[in-house]
């Protein structure tokens, strides 16, 4: 009898921390979808990449590091990046149109779902180790900087292909 | 019976499909230098013009001396073949050119006769593109530390207009040799100019294409642009044809004599009513045309140059 309430409890704590894991994420995600993360320069990449580091929050770090690669793409499509004034320069969006997200949530939903597409366009640059510099706690939660590369061009590439953007001769 | 009639509907529906997937009339781009660059690194040449000093940039010459130029040339060239939109080199576009000129000169039929060649025509045998991708870089140095300024500007070369720009200075760098600073800030600055590029691509396939028409008058032609048509100036009835015929009657008289008469952005559709894909040659035929035609049988001539300028000289073919 003991054996069972002791399994029961065990399943019940175990249930609750990935209940609570999973809504952590989904927080993340609605801080994705709020464009709450910050991006910048971290240097100028190998052909066809870029190199960049992505600030997210959440109340757990490993959420926000993992967070960071899809916040990585997400602004590398809809918000570009500002350069750091040493060399490292701008980049615009992706996407010229502003609605484009809503426009074509149909492909967007699936892209970035966890374990979506996204992931075969971004690595960390660092093995997700993050310098003591780059992990601040902002009231409840942190606020961490991880550097990632993301693969620009194969990027670009795959949504052309889905008609999500324009390339350059289409139409020609 | 049967059998033609199934043919016709066969034919319809082959033009139909070629006709539902025609093109627009593919700019083509070119990488040159700038003038300033030139003049910095010495490859200008100079002549006197009836005793004022002219300076034109010695584009072979900095082809064949300077290996930098080619570096970066050709990075850009090859990022933009991988946008799937391969440009045109210039310095091949020259030896071309060398090529073709001794071709013509060696070339006659077995009766004797050569290849006949305008002044016009020699004078239009340039290297040219649509679109010029015009490129600029400075070296900054600060004792050992070095970086590069990196300029480049889309220009159209019809409308003299920029479309397309990205500028910037890289990393300061104490050991990197400057090819691979320049190839840097060519990889730093393409998307950027690729983003401002997709822009005026998008724009010209909602508005049209923008272009430049001009209408002149020989000597010889008794008549002129105010030379009057049922109560109306020549000059009027060609803009009443450019506000019917142009995109949402987009143009804009520059200048007006009688003449001459300047039209800036037109807007022009990319396709005909037939659907074929059209530039500023095609829509000017339909002007050329209409002039010919009653009550104004007017007999003319019209030149062209590339996609986006046309002009009509009237009075003559």
């Amino acid at each position: 009898m003991k054996k069972q309430i002791l399994t029961v409890l065990l399943m019940l704590i175990a249930s609750a921390s990935t209940f609570a894991q999973s809504g952590k994420q989904k927080k993340a995600d609605k801080a994705t979808e709020a464009w709450r993360y910050e991006i910048e320069c971290a240097g100028v990449g190998t052909d066809g990449t870029y190199l960049i580091k992505v600030w997210s929050y959440s109340k757990k770090p490993s959420i926000a590091i993992t967070q960071a690669k899809k916040n990585a793409v997400h602004g590398i499509i809809f918000k570009g990046f500002g350069g750091d004034g040493r060399g490292c320069s701008s980049q615009k969006p992706m996407t010229t149109n502003p609605n484009i997200e809503m426009e074509k949530m149909d492909f967007f939903e699936p892209f970035f779902e966890e374990g979506g597409k996204y992931m075969k366009f971004v690595s960390e640059s660092t093995d997700g180790m993050v310098d003591a510099s780059d992990r601040m706690k902002v009231g409840k939660e942190y606020k961490i900087g991880v550097i990632v590369s993301v693969s620009k061009d194969a990027l670009r590439r795959d949504l052309e292909a889905a008609g999500i953007i324009r390339g350059l001769s289409s139409g020609f | 019976m049967r059998k033609i009639t199934t043919k016709i509907f066969a034919i319809l529906f082959i033009l139909t499909v070629s006709l539902s997937h025609a093109q627009a009339k593919k700019p083509t781009i070119m990488v040159v230098p700038s003038d300033v660059w030139c003049n910095k690194n010495g490859y200008m040449m100079e002549f006197n013009n009836q005793g004022t000093k002219v300076k034109i940039p010695d584009y072979k010459r900095a082809f064949q001396e300077n290996a930098d130029l080619l570096t970066v040339i050709s990075k850009i060239n090859g990022l933009m073949a991988e946008r799937g939109f391969p440009l045109k080199n210039m310095e091949s576009a020259i030896k071309t050119l060398e090529s073709e000129s001794a071709e013509n000169a060696m070339l006659t039929s077995k009766s004797g006769a050569g290849v006949v060649e305008s002044p016009v025509d020699k004078l239009k045998k340039v290297a040219k593109a649509d679109i010029i991708m015009q490129l600029t870089w400075t070296l900054n140095t600060a004792g050992p530390k070095k970086s590069v300024n990196f300029t480049l500007q889309g220009l159209d070369s019809y409308t003299d207009k920029e479309i397309a720009t990205a500028t910037g200075t890289g990393a300061p760098s104490f050991s990197a040799e400057l090819p691979v600073l320049l190839e840097e800030s060519a990889l730093a600055h393409i998307d950027n100019f690729n983003v401002s590029l997709q822009k005026h691509f998008d724009d010209m396939f909602e508005n049209g294409r923008e272009i430049i028409i001009r209408v002149k008058k020989f000597d010889s032609w008794t008549g002129d642009l105010e030379k009057e048509y049922d109560g109306k100036e020549l000059s009027s009835v060609i803009e009443d044809w450019m506000a019917a015929n142009s995109v949402k009657g987009r143009f804009s008289t520059s200048d007006a004599t009688e003449n001459m008469i300047l039209f800036e952005q037109v807007r022009i559709p990319l396709y005909d009513t037939t659907g074929k894909a059209i530039d500023a040659r095609g829509f000017a035929k339909s002007l050329q045309e209409f002039l010919k035609k009653a009550p104004y049988t007017i007999p003319n001539k019209l030149t062209m140059k590339g996609l986006g300028q046309a002009v009509i000289v009237l009075g003559e073919k």
